[in-house]
C-alpha cells in the first residue's frame, strides 16, 4: 500500500529523531483515539499494538518529509476497520452516514435527574455522546479535536475534503442534539 | 454565497480564533446584526467548550513498555495474545481495588468531592445545554426572586435586577454539589453568565481569596475557558461563571454584591 497522500505533505525538518522515537511520541494520542474507536480498553490496547506492528513493518513505505502523525492515525484506523470487517460487524464498503447509532438503552437519560448522576455529569456524558456517533462520525470529530486539518483528516480517512466538511458539520450537530437530550 | 452562508461556514474557525482579518471583522459585524447566526455561533462555542471536557485516556504503562520494546526490537515486547491472557489475570485485583477505593470515597471527607470551581463550571454547562434553561423569564428581580419561594429552603439574597450591560434573563432551580441552588442567568453581549446561590454549610470553599467584590472577598479561577468567582455572604455561597473576560465578570459581581 502506498501511504503517501497529498494532505500528509509537510516540510521535512533538517534532522528528524529516529523513526521509533517518533512513533512512541504519538502513542498517547493514538491510544486515546483507539479508546474512542473501540469503546473498550482491552480492544484499544490490542489495536494500538497491532497498528504499531503494521507501522514498523511499513517503515520503508513511509515517505520522509510527509506527515508521520497523519500516517500513523491512518494505519490505526485502517487496522480498526480491518478488525471490524473480520468480525463481520462492518460491511466491506465504508459507511457514509453520520447518523447516531441507536443505543436502545437511553431511558436513564430521560429519567429524573438525581444528585448522584449530576456529579461528574459532563465529562461522562460527553464521552457517551461521542460513543453514540457512528464510527466515521466519531473519527472525524476526534481527529478534528486532535488538531488535524480537514485535508489531513481526508487523508487519514481516505475520503474527499468536502466529505470531511459535511461529516464534521453533521456529527457536531448530532452531538449538540444528544447533549441537549442529556441536559433535559 | 450570502453573508449567512459565509458566516456559518466560518463558525468553527471563529470559535477556535482562526479567522484572519478582515474575515474576522466581517464575521463579528454580521453576528451583531443576525440573531440566527449569533445563536449558531453560541451553540458552536458551547459545544467546543463541552468537548474540551471529554475524557482523555492515558496510555497504560504496560502497553507503553510493550510498544517501547517492540520499537527497539527487544524480545520482551508482548504479543497481542499474551496481553489478552494477562488482562484476564489482572481483572479481579483491580476490580477489588476499585471497589475499596469507591467505598473510601463514599465515606471520605468533604475534600473528596469535586472542587466548587469544577462544580460551578459543570453547572454552568448544564445551563448552556438545557433546552429550557430558564424556568422563570425575567420581568425584573422582583419577579424572579419570589418565584423561588417554596422551591428552596432559603431565600436567595440578591438586589441587582440587571441593567443594559448585564440584563437579567431569568432564573431556574439547579443542583449545586448536593443541594438546591437558585440560578440567575445574565447576559453580556453574546456571553451568558450563571449565578448560583446556595447554602454554604459544609462546603469547602477555597481558603485563598484574591479579589475584593464590594465588601466581600472572592476567589477567582479560570478553567476550561471559563472564569469563575466564588464568595460567601453569611450562610449563603455564590458562584458566578461565564466565558466573558475576568474584568467584565468582576464588574458584574460588583453589581451583584451591591446593597
Amino acid at each position: 500500500m502506498h501511504w503517501y497522500a497529498e494532505g500528509m505533505r509537510r516540510e521535512a525538518p533538517r534532522s528528524e529523531p529516529p523513526f521509533a522515537e517518533q512513533l512512541l511520541a504519538q502513542a498517547d494520542a493514538l491510544y486515546n483515539f483507539a479508546r474512542y474507536l473501540c469503546r473498550d480498553p482491552g480492544e484499544a490496547e490490542d489495536l494500538v499494538q497491532d497498528a504499531f506492528t503494521r507501522a514498523l513493518n511499513a517503515h520503508s513505505s513511509f515517505v520522509v518529509g510527509t506527515n508521520l502523525r497523519a500516517w500513523l492515525f491512518r494505519i490505526l484506523r485502517n487496522t480498526f476497520l480491518d478488525a471490524k470487517r473480520r468480525q463481520r460487524k462492518l460491511p466491506l464498503t465504508g459507511r457514509e452516514d453520520c447518523e447516531l447509532e441507536s443505543s436502545g438503552d437511553t431511558d436513564w437519560l430521560r429519567g429524573d435527574i438525581e444528585i448522584d448522576r449530576l456529579r461528574g455529569f459532563v465529562a461522562r456524558d460527553i464521552e457517551a455522546a461521542l460513543n453514540r456517533l457512528s464510527d466515521d462520525a466519531r473519527s472525524v470529530v476526534l481527529l478534528d479535536l486532535e488538531g488535524f486539518t480537514e485535508t489531513e483528516i481526508a487523508s487519514v480517512m481516505d475520503t474527499a475534503v468536502g466529505t470531511v466538511k459535511s461529516r464534521l458539520a453533521r456529527a457536531r450537530a448530532a452531538l449538540r442534539e444528544t447533549l441537549k437530550e442529556y441536559a433535559k | 454565497m450570502t453573508d449567512c452562508e459565509r458566516t456559518r461556514d466560518q463558525l468553527l474557525d471563529a470559535v477556535r480564533g482562526r479567522l484572519a482579518e478582515p474575515q474576522n471583522a466581517h464575521f463579528t459585524a454580521h453576528l451583531q446584526t443576525c440573531s440566527q447566526c449569533r445563536d449558531l455561533f453560541e451553540r458552536e462555542r458551547a459545544l467546543e467548550h463541552a468537548l474540551e471536557l471529554r475524557p482523555r485516556f492515558a496510555l497504560p504503562a504496560a502497553l507503553r513498555d510493550s510498544l517501547t520494546a517492540s520499537t527497539t526490537g527487544a524480545k520482551d515486547g508482548k504479543s497481542v495474545q499474551r496481553r489478552r491472557i494477562g488482562r484476564w489475570a489482572t481483572l479481579v485485583l483491580p476490580g477489588l481495588a476499585a471497589a475499596l477505593l469507591a467505598m473510601l470515597l463514599v465515606r471520605g471527607p468533604a475534600g473528596a468531592r469535586p472542587s466548587l470551581i469544577d462544580e460551578a463550571i459543570n453547572d454552568h454547562l448544564r445551563v448552556l445545554y438545557a433546552q429550557h434553561p430558564i424556568e422563570i423569564e425575567s420581568g425584573g428581580i422582583h419577579q424572579v426572586k419570589p418565584w423561588f419561594a417554596g422551591k428552596l429552603d432559603f431565600a436567595p439574597v440578591l438586589q441587582f435586577s440587571g441593567d443594559e450591560e448585564f440584563p437579567l434573563e431569568g432564573g431556574a432551580i439547579a443542583l449545586f454539589v448536593d443541594r438546591k441552588a437558585a440560578t440567575f442567568i445574565f447576559k453580556h453581549r453574546l456571553h451568558v453568565a450563571s449565578l448560583f446561590v446556595f447554602r454554604s454549610q459544609d462546603l469547602s470553599f477555597p481558603a485563598r481569596t484574591d479579589q475584593a467584590i464590594g465588601e466581600r472577598s472572592a476567589t477567582s479561577a479560570a478553567a476550561r475557558g471559563y472564569n469563575v468567582l466564588l464568595w460567601q455572604d453569611h450562610d449563603l455561597g455564590y458562584a458566578l461563571v461565564s466565558d466573558m473576560d475576568g474584568k467584565s465578570l468582576a464588574r458584574l459581581a460588583g453589581k451583584l454584591t451591591e446593597r
